[in-house]
């Protein structure tokens, strides 16, 4: 830990112990005179004095730049590493994350959606088509439930639009596919994702009760 | 001075290596997940997924999972099931060995990977008869 | 109809007045003041402090509708009587002690009236939490919700919170549902009892089948014994509900009114011409509802023409088809069908025939007859037959309702011969009950005994009562004689018989009599929507002319009456048929043109009256059909006699050159020539034989033409409804 982290702490403050003088190199003269509180974003007209000149020349010639470069990445090959190695560990989400789509299930199994189609009025982008019809019951059920993933924002209107939590934004967000029509998504394909995730969208649900 | 020398996580290694069960394992290990970790088993999923914690790493690195060993290559991080999902993710630091409220009803389905590009991948098909039904000459007679 | 100004109401634009309202109100309250014989005084008073002038006995809310101001309301209805005993329409009368219910209370002079009052506001949130308070919270299932009067109120003059506290639900009021039948689905624990719908069934469709029992939470709508509600004209409970509890059970749950698409069309299941609204998505008719017309079918529609739509979805035409040498038809493509047809006309050298059928417009009877006629063919005839010996279809006034429909209202003698206006023509029944309600009206019917919904005398079934009656020899020649407002209605179908020449002369000098200054008296109620348009662009009834003819090729235009068999047609006669619908026409057709049906083409329908109207394209047709006008046009270039007109405003030229009344829209041609009939006629002589109808008992009105045949909802209500006729006919047994 601790050799590494010298390693760094010299590459940040290389300029001390490279004698080159950043800070002169990198200071110029004002053309104008910038008031208090401001910034002057304009290039800097280089000073012309003959010791600043021999300084920036030597700079070039003998590749400080480069070998600062180099410096800085020799630091990080010992310093651990501030990504994730994402297939094998994951990121925080949030319960209220917004995923794939899925529709939910009644713990006896029927399915929650009655087809009041408030999802489908409130999609901003159109993504969802729905037709219903009279089951064989006479309850009210969706014989079409499509939803167009190329289209959808992701925004969670519809299940904030669901009067019966039936439409979810699950958690999954590991759905990209290869060509565009495995997203066009119908109801089977939504029911089905219930049943794999539901789960995790209980939890979900669960941990977020308190505000909704 | 062992410490300053970074000579810890030499004995570090060493405990890695013992943990994946000798330099071999270690080095597939390594070939495998591009890294090499030490941490708590917290638990086994029922695809064989097995899931790690230790807390020495920083925050998003401190839980990983070494896909089953069967998948060899052909890991994805959409094997990861939906019980084990919120702990993955820093949802809940209840793993679902440990949390009795996830529901268990038997309609719910097993997990599946992403099937994109494979024989079993989604198709959409329409799941509303045709809307206009054509006449017939030979059903009429 | 109450949505459109309530949307005013909630945006707060009170006081614009809108000329329909202001109409509406002055016409009702004639109504309702019978029209005393001196014009009375109008009386003013203040609504918001604004000024109106009103007849008396205007009622409160109806000298609020001549301010332009709405006032929210369940159970009053312009077009039937007053009930009063929703209390939605509570305003503030200055100095009265408790607000006055507005749809009841006649207005007195100097009345200030407050619409926006804290009493007014207080009080329709009170009436709204009660009624709230007994109603489900079930709009995500329910069909009404987007279209609720309930919902549009309880957010315009509800409350903003609720105190209904009772989250368990067990003082909820609910009901069981009832079976109205195969086109009515109630839910019945919605109802608000407003009993429109009671009013409706008693008042306008003249059946007491609906009525309430029980009183305050008790009170429930219903037909008190299990029993279907058996009118031609239930639908329209539907349209009158003001929540969801009488819903259609066709169109339920299929779609919500925010995603529909409407389209003013004309219905052509009846010769009434009613105006509806297509409501269409992604290309598909998912139902029909009534649109206003004063001047034909009020807001009122006819069962079959509501619920037959789903007929255009079934037994459809959708690519052309030849018939192969193996004897089966077969799908081809349009251009090789094309060529066959136009092969077989051109190897006929002129022995070409057509016959245009029941649901065929205006335009591809032109395009039709331009083409046979450049290809040698004059033999042109309609489906169904008419007179065609004296003056026959020749002079238009023979063939069309000439006392209007809108006018048979105000007749006070009708004689009714071999009709059955119930059935065949719902909304004109509609008009004689009610004339016979308001006016008591004197009507009589020659031909079988049936139910009209109203009590009419039945002279008998025999064709010489007509002799009789127009002779005067007949006590109801007195009564028609004596009448300010006589009227006659031949039926189609009598005019079909063998006589047909001496009844229609014999009845139109007979009405020469007794027609007045601007009353016409004569009447003919066709049943077919094209009927009229055809004998206008100069077709000749009836089928005999083509059969005659001995006809090479013979072309069906959507003539599926089962009238034309292949044992009446030369052996080597080359059928071609075009329509929509796979019927009688096209499984006897050697060539098979896939047509658009009404709700798919810009068309024009003539009604019974002589009314020409044009349907909209709601959604576009099936598959590879394509308007019949534009089939016959392609035909025609193949043929090598090109037809002279590309689009349809050309076609119309064409049209408006033929007879120019078909394109003046909504408008009615009176007919003249009227009075050279009797000079015309060559017989007079009836046949002693018996008047018949075709449609006498209910389960005979749902399947009269290919659309309707090929409907599903058509064909359960035939079920149902001869189960309970059957039922009914044998309680009726039981108990004599």
């Amino acid at each position: 830990m601790a050799l590494p982290a010298k390693v760094f702490t010299l590459s940040r403050n290389g300029h001390r112990m490279f004698g080159t003088s950043l800070r002169l190199c990198a200071a110029g003269k004002d053309i104008v005179t910038v008031p208090k509180g401001y910034v002057y974003v304009n290039n800097k007209e280089l000073s012309m004095e003959i010791n600043e000149i021999t300084d920036r020349a030597a700079t070039t010639m003998f590749l400080g730049e480069l070998f600062r470069g180099f410096a800085v990445t020799l630091a990080h090959i010992f310093k651990e590493p501030a990504t994730i190695n994402y297939p094998f560990e994951k990121g925080p989400l949030s319960p209220r994350f917004r995923g794939e789509h899925a529709l939910r299930r009644y713990p006896s199994g029927e399915e929650r959606c009655i087809a009041c189609k408030l999802c489908e009025a409130i999609c901003p982008a159109q993504a969802i088509t729905i037709e219903a019809t009279t089951r064989s019951d006479g309850s009210r059920r969706t014989t079409r439930y499509d939803i167009d993933m190329t289209k959808c924002i992701y925004c969670g209107f519809c299940q904030e639009a669901c009067p019966v939590d039936a439409i979810v934004e699950g958690p999954n967000f590991e759905f990209s596919t290869e060509t565009h029509e495995e997203l066009l998504y119908n109801k089977e394909k939504l029911l089905c994702n219930g049943d794999k995730w539901e789960s995790e969208i209980a939890s979900n649900l669960q941990a977020d009760h308190l505000y909704r | 001075m062992a410490k300053y020398l970074g000579l810890d996580r030499l004995g570090k290694i060493f405990q890695i290596i013992r943990q994946s069960g000798g330099i071999k394992n270690a080095y597939m290990k390594l070939y495998r997940f591009d890294d090499l970790k030490v941490g708590t088993l917290v638990g086994t999923d029922k695809y064989g997924n097995r899931y790690y914690e230790n807390p020495y790493y920083f925050y998003g690195r401190n839980r990983w999972v070494e896909y089953a060993d069967h998948l060899n290559l052909e890991y994805d991080g959409s094997q990861i099931p939906a019980d084990w999902y919120g702990w993955m993710h820093y949802k809940t630091d209840l793993p679902p060995i440990r949390d009795g409220s996830r529901p268990k009803y038997k309609w719910m389905a097993d997990h599946s990977e992403n099937l994109s590009g494979t024989k079993e991948q989604y198709m959409p098909y329409s799941t509303t008869p045709p809307k206009v039904q054509a006449w017939d000459p030979k059903k009429s007679k | 109809m109450f949505r459109a100004p309530l949307t005013k109401v909630i945006q707060g634009r009170f006081g614009s007045p809108t000329h329909g309202i202001t109409s509406k109100a002055i016409r009702s309250s004639a109504a309702l003041s019978q029209t005393p014989a001196k014009a009375p005084e109008k009386i003013e008073v203040f609504v918001d402090d604004v000024s109106v002038k009103v007849l008396p006995g205007t009622t409160v809310l109806q000298a609020c509708a001549v301010a332009g101001v709405e006032i929210p309301r369940f159970c009053y209805h312009e077009r039937l009587s007053v009930a009063g005993n929703c209390r939605m329409c509570l305003v503030e009368v200055e100095k009265s002690p408790k607000p006055v219910a507005a749809c009841a209370m006649p207005v007195m002079k100097g009345w200030r009236i407050k619409t926006n009052s804290e009493m007014t506001r207080k009080a329709r949130e009170g009436v709204m939490e009660f009624l709230l308070m007994n109603h489900p919270l079930d709009c995500p299932i329910c069909d009404q919700g987007g279209e609720c009067d309930l919902q549009d109120q309880a957010m315009a003059f509800g409350s903003d919170r609720s105190r209904f506290t009772d989250i368990n639900h067990t003082g909820k009021r609910a009901v069981e549902d009832k079976n109205f039948g195969p086109l009515v689905k109630g839910i019945m624990t919605r109802c608000i009892h407003c009993t429109r719908c009671v009013r409706f069934a008693c008042e306008v469709a003249g059946v007491e089948d609906l009525g309430t029992t029980g009183r305050g939470n008790d009170m429930q709508i219903g037909t008190y014994v299990e029993k279907l509600f058996l009118s031609e004209l239930s639908g329209n409970v539907i349209d009158l509900c003001p929540v969801g509890a009488l819903t259609s059970k066709p169109y339920s749950f299929v779609a919500r009114p925010w995603e529909i698409r409407k389209v003013s069309s004309i219905d052509v299941l009846d010769a009434v011409g009613s105006n509806i609204v297509v409501s269409t998505r992604t290309n598909e008719v998912l139902r029909i509802v009534p649109r206003e017309n004063e001047d034909i079918n009020e807001e009122w529609l006819a069962d079959k023409s509501r619920f037959a739509c789903d007929g255009l979805k079934r037994q459809r035409l959708v690519a052309p088809m030849v018939r192969m040498p193996n004897g089966e038809l077969q799908a081809v493509e349009w251009e090789g069908a094309l060529i066959s047809v136009a092969k077989a006309i051109k190897d006929a050298k002129g022995a070409v025939a057509a016959i245009a059928g029941q649901l065929v417009d205006v335009e591809s009877l032109v395009a039709l007859k331009d083409l046979l006629n450049r290809n040698g063919g004059e033999t042109l005839c309609t489906e169904q037959n008419f007179n065609v010996k004296g003056s026959g279809s020749d002079l238009r006034s023979n063939y069309v309702c000439n006392t209007t429909i809108a006018d048979l209202e105000q007749a006070d003698a009708v004689l009714l011969i071999g009709t059955n206006p119930r059935y065949e023509a719902p909304l004109i029944n509609t008009r004689l009950r009610k004339s016979y309600i308001n006016n008591e009206m004197d009507i009589a019917s020659i031909g079988p005994k049936i139910d009209l919904s109203y009590n009419h005398q039945n002279l008998g079934e025999d064709a010489g009562l007509i002799s009789q009656v127009c002779n005067g020899g007949h006590p109801f020649s007195k009564v028609l004689e004596n009448a300010k407002k006589p009227a006659i209605v031949l039926g189609a179908n009598v005019l079909e018989r063998p006589d047909a020449a001496g009844i229609h002369t014999t009845v139109a000098s007979y009405c020469k009599k007794l027609n007045k200054q601007g009353w016409n008296a004569f009447n003919v109620l066709q049943n077919n929507a094209g009927q009229t348009g055809a004998l206008d662009v100069g077709y000749q009834p009836g089928t005999q002319a083509a059969l005659k003819a001995q006809p090479k090729v013979l072309i069906l235009l959507g003539a599926d009456g089962g009238k034309v068999d292949r044992e009446k047609l030369p052996k080597d006669c080359y059928v071609i048929y075009i329509g929509h619908h796979g019927d009688n026409g096209a499984s006897i057709a050697d060539a098979v043109l896939p047509g658009a049906a009404y709700t798919e083409k810009q068309a024009i329908y003539v009604n019974t009256e002589g009314r020409a109207q044009q349907t909209l394209a709601a959604v576009s047709p099936p598959g590879m059909a394509r308007e019949d006008w534009k089939i016959l046009r392609a035909l025609s270039e193949i043929l090598g006699t090109p037809l002279p007109y590309d689009n349809l405003d050309d076609l119309r030229n064409r049209i408006e050159d033929i007879a120019p009344h078909l394109v003046r829209f909504g408008k009615l041609e009176s007919s003249t020539f009227g009075n050279l009939t009797e000079q015309l006629a060559t017989s007079k002589s009836i046949e002693n034989t018996k008047i018949d109808v075709k449609q006498k008992k209910l389960r005979e009105y749902f399947m009269t033409d290919p659309i309707s045949r090929a409907s599903p909802t058509m064909a359960r209500c035939v079920r149902e409804v001869s189960g309970e006729e059957a039922k009914e006919e044998s309680q009726r047994q039981a108990a004599c």
